[in-house]
């Protein structure tokens, strides 16, 4: 229940700010490589300097323990690299990272509606058909 | 004065979004958003129970998976596949996030209409995504918050994410200045 709630108010304050900020966690690498302007991408180097100082002080002051991630084997790294290289290029088309898309479709943007209707189609169709049928392809 | 709000081809949206609004409406800087997100995904981790798995604090991919699967889950008694941190009660960032953006929209005056031009590659463009995102363990906020967190799987995936950026900004250039 925790959970559910803070992840709610957590996206009402990311929601509201996104509108007012016009952020995009892809369109600041775009931003700068079409037209090199920058306000995007210190959007995106702020989140990620942010939580990189955060993440040590939290487990500090929570006592959590320093947790080593398991040794992901060679074809979970091609998969990622390859299904990353795939999430950067088609959100570049399709003009926006995810939170973008639905901040914009929360503005009346029908064409990030029907992004977000292909989005979460594309989560059942996942589960369903992709994930099997790598489980199947892949040794 | 009017503006025009037709996207122009080869232009992002978001350019043309940022021109036409008015200055006031620019106080909330990005960096400001990815400052408080970077907190806010950071402490969801740690003290809101948003995990495991690690490093789950703000993710649209994921949260949004885990949402739909809970929900279909829960009426139609499946088991499609949700994240530890979803199973009792599904985590709500996306609402959350599309009715905060609603909340500001409405409340500085610009929620308007605008059309879609290709309503069918928008949809696949959104399954495509969703997909990789799934594949990769992350949409572009939470590869950076895995990356932050130092986790190198994370990292390698934030990488080959920004060379797709960076070729896919070329190839509409190249397409629009063809």
């Amino acid at each position: 229940m925790t959970a559910a709630i803070a992840s709610l108010l957590i996206g009402l304050v990311l929601g509201y700010l996104g509108q007012r900020s016009r952020m995009c966690f892809i369109g600041g690498i775009r931003d700068f490589i079409l037209v090199r302007d920058t306000a995007l991408l210190k959007g995106l180097l702020a989140f990620g300097v942010t939580a990189w100082v955060a993440f040590p002080l939290a487990r500090l002051v929570a006592g959590a323990p320093l947790d080593s991630p398991a040794a992901a084997d060679a074809v979970t790294v091609a998969l990622t690299i390859a299904a990353g290289f795939g999430v950067g290029y088609v959100s570049t088309l399709a003009n926006g990272c995810p939170l973008r898309q639905h901040v914009l479709a929360a503005q009346g943007v029908t064409s990030s509606m029907t992004y977000l209707a292909g989005f979460f189609a594309g989560a059942v169709a996942f589960h369903l058909w992709v994930a099997p049928a790598l489980f199947r392809l892949l040794p | 004065m009017s503006i025009s709000l037709e996207p122009m081809p080869g232009i992002p949206e978001s350019l043309v979004a940022e021109r036409v609004s008015p200055a006031r409406a620019l106080r909330v800087t990005a960096v400001h958003m990815g400052t408080v997100a970077g907190l806010l995904a950071v402490a969801a981790g740690t003290w809101f129970d948003v995990s495991p798995p690690d490093a789950y604090g703000v993710c649209m991919a994921c949260h949004g998976r885990d949402l739909v699967n809970w929900t279909i889950n829960a009426a139609a008694g499946t088991r499609l596949t949700v994240a530890p941190a979803s199973l009792v009660y599904p985590l709500l960032t996306t609402v959350g996030v599309f009715l905060g953006a609603l909340v500001a929209a409405r409340h500085h005056r610009e929620f308007r209409w605008i059309t879609p031009d290709q309503p069918v590659k928008t949809f696949l463009y959104g399954v495509l995504v969703m997909n990789f995102a799934l594949i990769a363990g992350g949409c572009a906020i939470r590869l950076t918050l895995r990356t932050a967190a130092g986790e190198g799987l994370g990292a390698s995936g934030f990488a080959a994410m920004a060379a797709g950026i960076v070729l896919g900004t070329w190839w509409l250039r190249w397409r629009a200045t063809r």
